[in-house]
């Protein structure tokens, strides 16, 4: 029997589902910070190589890596090793798939896995039986975080300085003879998301790759299409000032995007 | 004035029970709905790293407000699937409320939503606000699923038009519930584009599965009960009209006869959605209470001939097929608390109370039955409630107009005056809206606390 004036209650909602939303929008960061944490994988190497430095032995390859995020059907899978003298003491799994049977999967794969990687010290091991597609996602992400821990340590053995760059900030500061990928904020379009990765050299793009484009249907072809174009254009340019490719408006706009925001990750 | 079914075995049963209060689950049932939108939040939250301009703020205000409105949709259906559980203990009358509430804001959030992604893809594509109808038409090319989402939309945006209340009043009731009922195709159509084009659902299985399992399981309880079980019961109980009688003038009782009435789980307070399979009404649904107990072999409705229907009511034949949907409504023995009850009823709204007059357990001297009319010529049913009141020592008494026409004074003091420990009543009430109005604010001078008023108003 409680009456309250119907445009009160209008006003009310209106009001609340506004300033939630905007509130919402305002707490998202403006950069990825999973991207950051992929490129901040390198220094994070170089302030653990500086660590055993300090300790006397100029040990190559020591710190945490993180893998790439192996999306599987389940969910995303990534992979986190911890080196020591270039080898892996331990393995975890930052990302897992997760909810319902997926949790007991993953945790009844996961600690297999990491003690697997561990003991093998390379990609090559063997699929937990039950989570074939998490042991799948889990063995691609490992592998690219092995061979991150191998550029990386590669490039810190073949370094003088060794590891006095390291200036264990977070925010990484690339010497000019150090390759370092970089990934743009996932930047959604109107057919999917489109994600930017880059390898930057010496200040400059050596690479360009899409890591998400849209997929499915048209959407497919039309990737195919633009994608490899997109690629040679960013390393060409050396910026985001690219020309879309024609017919694929929405992905070259995403792309350039994406792309934008990892030269503004590079040059901060 | 005669009649016809007092004082039946069954309900002299039933004035024997103890007195069991039940709680309503609406709280827990709206905590669940909140958690379920934080859900769907948290969804959209997991799955945006970041947002990086202004256009991509715009378009994720658009997945937001369209993954809301999605999730509410399925459950502005669920409201009207007729789950016992809503009808019976939240009470019709409040979900019906509820539904007509979320359904005008979940029909705002989908125009939002779509206003919003239009918005957000046209500026991607490098236009301005000025081209979304353009940027609409190649989504809705270009897209998939996205042909049969604009379909829907445009239903749900007539649908809400025609629910407006000022231009609802302009069309017969039969019209704006079947136009209504086009909701469900709307429904249908755009639930695929959710599944195909949401981003959520694209990378996220698992909320693919539970968008699955949320629409699956609102379609299979519409069919359940708003199909299935009307048919099990109507073969089960193969009604037909056994008479009608004249109360009052205007005032008629319609006898239906069946087999196993009492097995409907049926009680006094109760309600039904009746179809008569005649002439003329076989495409209206109306709801009417009890106005007695149920009786293996027989129900009674007692109705006001105010409309064309309630009118039509009058010149049923007997052996006339019903068809019935129900029992509904929450206003039943179970919503007492304990001790006394004060009855209410405002002219027709007497039929619950008379069936609860009947019933409701109670000694001698606890069951009081206020009943309001114009004249004492319209005090339908007066006779076998006089009856009752003897047989159960309750307290019946009445309010009519004076010879000049005045209104009789129902006021927190009269009340008091009347009923000496009115604070410890439980109240049901049943009577037009501005009538129950009154009386509300009467019981709450007087003391009655307001979760101890029953009422049910129908009232949008």
């Amino acid at each position: 029997m409680k009456k309250s004036h119907p445009l009160r209650r209008i006003v009310l909602a209106t009001a609340a589902t506004v300033s939630g939303i905007v509130l919402l929008l305002s707490l998202k960061p403006t950069t990825d910070p999973n991207a950051a944490q992929a490129a901040g994988a390198i220094p994070q190497q170089t302030a653990g190589a500086q660590e055993s430095a300090q300790g006397g032995a100029a040990a190559a390859g020591s710190g945490t890596v993180t893998g790439r995020v192996a999306q599987t059907q389940y969910g995303p899978v990534q992979v986190r090793l911890t080196m020591s003298g270039g080898k892996v003491t331990k393995a975890e799994a930052v990302q897992a798939p997760s909810g319902g049977t997926s949790t007991q999967k993953t945790e009844l794969a996961v600690p297999k896995l990491n003690q697997e990687a561990v003991a093998a010290q390379s990609a090559d091991i063997d699929a937990v039986s039950g989570a074939t597609y998490t042991s799948a996602g889990y063995k691609q992400s490992l592998q690219s975080a092995l061979d991150q821990a191998k550029a990386a340590g590669g490039s810190a053995t073949g370094s003088s300085t060794g590891g006095g760059s390291g200036n264990g900030g977070g925010k990484a500061s690339a010497p000019a003879a150090q390759a370092r990928t970089v990934s743009g904020s996932v930047a959604q379009t109107q057919y999917g998301p489109v994600q930017v990765r880059i390898t930057v050299s010496g200040g400059k793009i050596t690479k360009a790759e899409a890591v998400q484009a849209p997929s499915g249907g048209t959407s497919s072809q039309k990737t195919a299409l633009a994608v490899p174009k997109l690629n040679q254009e960013a390393v060409a340019a050396g910026s985001a000032d690219i020309d879309a490719v024609s017919g694929a408006t929405y992905t070259s706009t995403g792309y350039k995007q994406s792309l934008q925001s990892a030269l503004d990750q590079v040059g901060g | 004035m005669t009649t016809t079914l007092a004082g039946g075995r069954a309900a002299r049963r039933q004035t024997m029970r103890r007195i069991r209060p039940r709680r309503s689950p609406a709280v827990p049932l709206l905590l669940a709905v909140w958690a379920g939108a934080m859900g769907v939040l948290w969804l959209w939250w997991h799955n945006t790293p970041s947002i990086a301009d202004n256009n991509s703020k715009i378009l994720n205000a658009g997945r937001i407000t369209g993954l809301l409105a999605g999730y509410l949709m399925a459950l502005v259906v669920l409201q009207m699937a007729r789950v016992p559980a809503l009808e019976r203990r939240v009470g019709s009358d409040r979900v019906a409320r509820w539904h007509a509430m979320s359904g005008r804001y979940t029909l705002s959030l989908v125009i939002a939503h779509v206003f919003l992604t239009m918005w957000g893809y046209a500026l991607q594509g490098g236009r301005t606000l000025g081209d979304i109808v353009q940027q609409t038409i190649d989504s809705i090319n270009q897209l998939p699923d996205m042909g049969k989402a604009a379909i829907g939309t445009g239903l749900l945006v007539v649908i809400g038009l025609v629910s407006v209340g000022g231009i609802r009043k302009l069309m017969p009731y039969d019209t704006w519930y079947h136009i209504h009922l086009m909701t469900y195709a709307a429904v249908f159509l755009t639930f695929w584009h959710q599944i195909t084009t949401g981003n959520d659902f694209a990378v996220e299985p698992v909320a693919k599965t539970v968008w699955y399992v949320l629409y699956g399981s609102v379609t299979a309880l519409v069919l359940w009960y708003r199909i299935l079980t009307p048919i099990r019961l109507n073969l089960r109980h193969r009604m037909r009209v056994e008479a009608v009688i004249e109360e009052t003038p205007g005032i008629v009782s319609v006898l239906i006869g069946g087999k196993k009435l009492h097995r409907m789980g049926a009680e006094a307070g109760h309600f039904f959605r009746w179809r008569f399979l005649a002439p003329g009404m076989r495409f209206s649904s109306h709801p009417y209470s009890l106005s007695a107990a149920p009786r293996p072999d027989m129900l009674r409705i007692t109705v006001k001939a105010i409309g064309d229907h309630s009118a039509a009511l009058r010149k049923l034949q007997p052996g006339t097929r019903v068809w019935a949907e129900g029992p509904y409504g929450a206003m039943t023995a179970s919503r007492r608390s304990q001790g006394k009850v004060l009855l209410v009823a405002g002219g027709v709204g007497i039929t619950p109370m008379r069936a609860l007059f009947e019933t409701l357990p109670g000694a001698a001297g606890d069951i009081t039955l206020l009943y309001r009319a114009n004249t004492t010529q319209d005090l339908a049913l007066w006779d076998e409630l006089s009856k009752i009141a003897a047989e159960r020592g309750a307290r019946l008494m009445y309010a009519v107009n004076s010879p000049e026409g005045e209104r009789p004074d129902i006021s927190a003091e009269t009340l008091r005056r009347k009923i000496g420990d009115i604070e410890r009543h439980d109240v049901f009430m049943c009577g037009p809206p501005g009538f129950a109005q009154q009386v509300y604010e009467a019981l709450r001078g007087a003391g009655v606390p307001a979760r101890r008023i029953h009422h049910e108003s129908f009232e949008m």
